[in-house]
């Protein structure tokens, strides 16, 4: 049932890759399209038949593949991989809606998006550490290109300096995936806490460290961050809804499956150091955040903060914690794709997204004053305001850790505060006072005189945003829905280090 | 970052005073004269007629049919309280009268010309006693209030008197651009030159018209304005509203918000620059601002061929009310360019140096204070 979440989009890239003829880019798309609405359509399927009240694997698939190195092909999911495989589904759709007037090579833009889109359910789903690390690897090269081909002018770097980074974050998981075989002597790469409990404490932190500095880079957390605000300036709307609504989920993700999940009694020895980590982490990206002048840049900065709340919750691994950590990753992807996709329409409709010269959009007549809607409706959801996503997120992830970091907790609470500073001067600056759209000339009347003549943003083009910011809404009033998902996978996952110590000393049964 | 502003900003011409003195002088139109402006000119002002006319009999109605009612409920409502009439009132399916007592309020601020001296005058005060104490004789909560507050009365006719007379004033001009849109169909008005001599004809037959205002009290008639005041429409009524709702208007609320503490707002009223010469189409289409209603009234007497022009610019139908605000400014320039026109102290081709003199320093004045308003939209291009 879960190799069709790796076969749809697949199969849809090879379709697009090999179709003989030369279709029309219009057709590309609505093939891309089509294929991601049947991977959505089975990703709901999967909903339906998977148990809640069961906190381990389920449905899962296996093949053994090269048994000789202990590759197999095991996909397997739980509460933990269930949401980000639902939101894959439904960002890399909105992806492909959103990308309209693709002159340049549609069918590979498309088919790339097609294969992240795959290897990112891989990724999810994999019960090996070794198909993980494939997949993870996999989505690598097409968001290289995605961003080095269809980026802005300074693409190129900020593409190489992606490259750079990722491969460095796989070349240390990898490290990490091997030195665990070596450790322990055995060419067993499944998914099990067990292994690790063989390891001495030097070992297990050794390995530990490697894994947190790779999914950390991948995260990202300050100081591995520098790649993420160049490749979000450069990359183009919809790479930039992928980029952070997904695949920086796999960061986090990596985080709460490998490291807590694999090491959780060295886990716990490091947890108070990673919740400081965690709150230079939200601190730092919520002050640069302050400090910017793209609107761009200052959201893929508050992605930065954001994602370190999910480190917070992971630290403290706590049953509410760790859900908190679920629901912060369903939200950030959601509110972060939200503000990308309105920031892309900001700058295809004035060619600019630089707060020192954007204002007053909010114009109900010649400005963009639905979108400046929505956006005002992201940065309250951003800033954790009750009745939306961030609200929720945010409040299971402080509640579940106070307790265990007081200090760590109050300071990530102040990151989040500093979330509604530099978001209200994001308001404030581009969309309230009279409307202008170049920088202020030394004659404020001659500006106050500028007749401005946007074009108008039709209704299509704001349906994706307008479907996300839903979501938001509905994700803050009913949060139920995701905690009945994720509540069993999140306990048992914060019971793991006491049900290890109970093994190691003979307890169990 | 692609560089899209440049196309998509548009800085209209801004004359100098020199340029703007040079024109009055020598008696040429201060907005160009293209055919788009024709039609812009002459198809908002049809609009504006229709409005006007509403505008002016609400007035009327108000001043004559609601005087001294503490609470004025259904003032919007000229008389017809049938249940079919409240329902599209409350409905929004209405003229917002609201605008019109926006202009009355700001011509009995900002007080100029001879009404306003009438007012402060010492028959206007025994007008006053004599309706007040007959008015209080037959209501007891006037009876109460008026001892308590005894400046609300007198205030509360004065607004009154207000009203009736922008009442009058607007019913000539409504007549004026209505007649001004039959002449250019007619084609007897083709340029814009020819639109400010036929509004500046109106305005100088109108000139002498006598304005009063009397009302019906338990069957007996108290004068307010009576004709031995000897109040007219040019001088008393049509400049000091030209003074209050052209030029120096009021700070309102809008998107743009001014810190009056900080002196952002002239403590000086005569300063004021804030009338419909000087509105800025852009921010002011928020709901509640008051040009922007006048602009929501304008759109639904739209004439088609004016309505079509602007379907076929930037966002069609989208921004139809800013579009609507830059052709009634358009408007407003031609209107108070008639009237400058009218009012010089002597004619244009006098030869003699005393008189040429006063008539530079009148143009000189006017070529000032309109260097600063909005004269972007006078360019052929500046639509």
């Amino acid at each position: 049932m879960l190799s069709l979440l790796l076969l749809i989009p697949f199969l849809g890239a090879f379709v697009l890759l090999l179709s003989p003829s030369n279709p029309p880019p219009g057709r590309m798309r609505a093939i891309a399209i089509t294929t991601l609405a049947l991977q959505l359509l089975w990703s709901l399927r999967v909903l339906l038949a998977f148990d809640p009240h069961q906190g381990g694997m389920q449905l899962q698939d296996s093949l053994s593949w090269v048994p000789m190195i202990g590759l197999d092909y095991r996909l397997g999911i739980d509460g933990l991989s269930l949401p980000l495989v639902l939101m894959n589904g439904a960002l890399t759709l909105v992806s492909a809606v959103c990308t309209r007037d693709i002159s340049q090579r549609p069918r590979i833009y498309f088919a790339l998006l097609l294969l992240i889109s795959g290897a990112v359910n891989g990724a999810f789903l994999a019960e090996n550490l070794l198909l993980f690390f494939l997949f993870y690897e996999l989505e690598l090269i097409p968001l290289w290109l995605l961003i080095s081909i269809w980026g802005g002018t300074e693409r190129a770097y900020a593409a190489t300096k992606f490259l750079i980074f990722t491969a460095i974050s796989g070349v240390l998981i990898l490290g990490a995936f091997l030195g665990l075989a070596l450790f322990t002597g055995t060419v067993d790469f499944s998914l099990t806490p067990i292994v690790s409990e063989r390891l001495s404490m030097g070992s297990q932190l050794v390995l530990l460290v490697s894994l947190l500095i790779g999914f950390g880079i991948k995260i990202p957390l300050v100081p591995f961050h520098t790649w993420l605000p160049d490749a979000h300036t450069q990359a183009s709307s919809p790479v930039s809804v992928l980029l952070a609504g997904v695949l920086l989920k796999l960061g986090t993700y990596g985080l709460l499956r490998f490291c807590l999940g694999l090491f959780p009694q060295a886990w716990a020895l490091v947890a108070p150091w990673l919740a400081i980590w965690a709150a230079v982490s939200v601190l730092y990206g919520s002050l640069a955040a302050i400090a910017q002048r793209d609107m761009k840049r200052m959201v893929a900065y508050s992605s930065v903060g954001h994602m370190g709340m999910i480190l917070l919750a992971a630290a403290a691994a706590t049953p509410v914690s760790l859900l908190g950590a679920v629901f912060q990753m369903v939200s950030h992807g959601l509110i972060s794709a939200l503000l990308f996709l309105l920031v892309g329409i900001v700058y295809r409709k004035t060619g600019t997204r630089d707060l020192e010269v954007l204002r007053g959009l909010l114009n109900p007549e010649r400005g963009l004053p639905f979108t400046g809607t929505l956006m005002i409706l992201g940065v309250m959801a951003s800033a954790g305001l009750p009745g939306m996503a961030g609200f929720i997120s945010e409040f299971l992830v402080f509640r579940g850790s106070i307790g265990v970091f007081p200090l760590a907790t109050l300071l990530c609470m102040l990151g989040s505060g500093l979330t509604a500073v530099y978001f209200l001067l994001l308001v404030n600056r581009a969309y309230f006072g009279r409307m202008a759209i170049t920088p202020p000339s030394e004659d404020p009347s001659a500006d106050a005189r500028l007749d401005i003549r946007l074009s108008g943003v039709a209704l299509r083009e704001t349906l994706p945003a307008l479907g996300i910011s839903l979501a938001v809404v509905g994700l803050g009033l009913v949060p139920a829905g995701l905690g009945w998902l994720s509540e069993t996978t999140a306990t048992a996952m914060a019971e793991l280090p006491a049900l290890l110590l109970a093994a190691s000393h003979g307890g169990l049964g | 970052m692609p560089v899209i502003p440049a196309l998509l900003t548009h800085a209209g011409g801004r004359p100098s005073v020199e340029a703007l003195e040079a024109r009055l002088l020598a008696g040429q139109t201060l907005l160009a004269d293209t055919p788009e402006h024709v039609l812009e000119v002459v198809d908002v002002l049809n609009s504006y007629g229709v409005v006007l006319d509403a505008y002016s009999k609400n007035l009327i109605f108000q001043a004559e049919r609601q005087f001294l009612n503490p609470f004025p409920v259904f003032r919007f409502l000229d008389g017809d309280l049938s249940p079919a009439k409240i329902w599209r009132h409350l409905n929004g399916d209405r003229i917002n009268f609201e605008y019109a007592e926006y202009c009355m309020k700001a011509m009995l601020w900002h007080g100029t010309g001879g009404l306003d001296a009438y007012l402060d005058s010492e028959p206007f005060a025994a007008n006053c006693t004599a309706i007040i104490r007959h008015k209080t004789g037959r209501d007891p909560l006037l009876a109460l209030l008026h001892p308590l507050f005894p400046n609300f009365l007198p205030e509360a006719i004065r607004a009154a008197a207000t009203t009736h007379a922008l009442g009058q004033f607007w019913r000539v001009m409504s007549d004026l651009f209505l007649d001004l849109a039959r002449a250019e169909a007619d084609g007897t008005v083709r340029n814009i030159a020819e639109v400010v001599a036929f509004i500046k004809a109106g305005l100088v037959n109108a000139a002498a018209n006598p304005i009063t205002y009397g009302v019906q009290l338990g069957g007996e008639r108290f004068w307010v304005l009576p004709p031995e005041a000897g109040l007219t429409f040019l001088v008393d009524v049509a400049v000091p509203y030209v003074e209050a709702v052209f030029l120096r208007g009021m700070p309102f609320l809008g998107t743009v918000s001014f810190n009056a503490q900080a002196q952002q707002i002239s403590p000086d009223q005569a300063q004021f620059a804030y009338g419909a010469l000087y509105a800025d189409p852009l921010p002011t289409m928020g709901a509640g601002i008051p040009p922007s209603l006048l602009m929501q009234d304008m759109y639904r007497h739209l004439p088609e061929r004016l309505h079509a022009l602007y379907r076929q610019r930037s966002r069609g139908e989208g921004d139809v009310r800013v579009k609507i605000c830059m052709s009634f400014q358009k408007s407003m320039f031609c209107v108070t360019n008639a009237a400058i026109d009218g009012t010089f102290p002597h004619a244009l081709g006098t030869a003699v140096p005393a008189e040429q003199a006063a008539n530079r320093a009148y143009a000189r004045a006017w070529a000032e204070r309109l260097a600063v308003a909005r004269t972007d939209c006078l360019d052929p291009f500046g639509s």
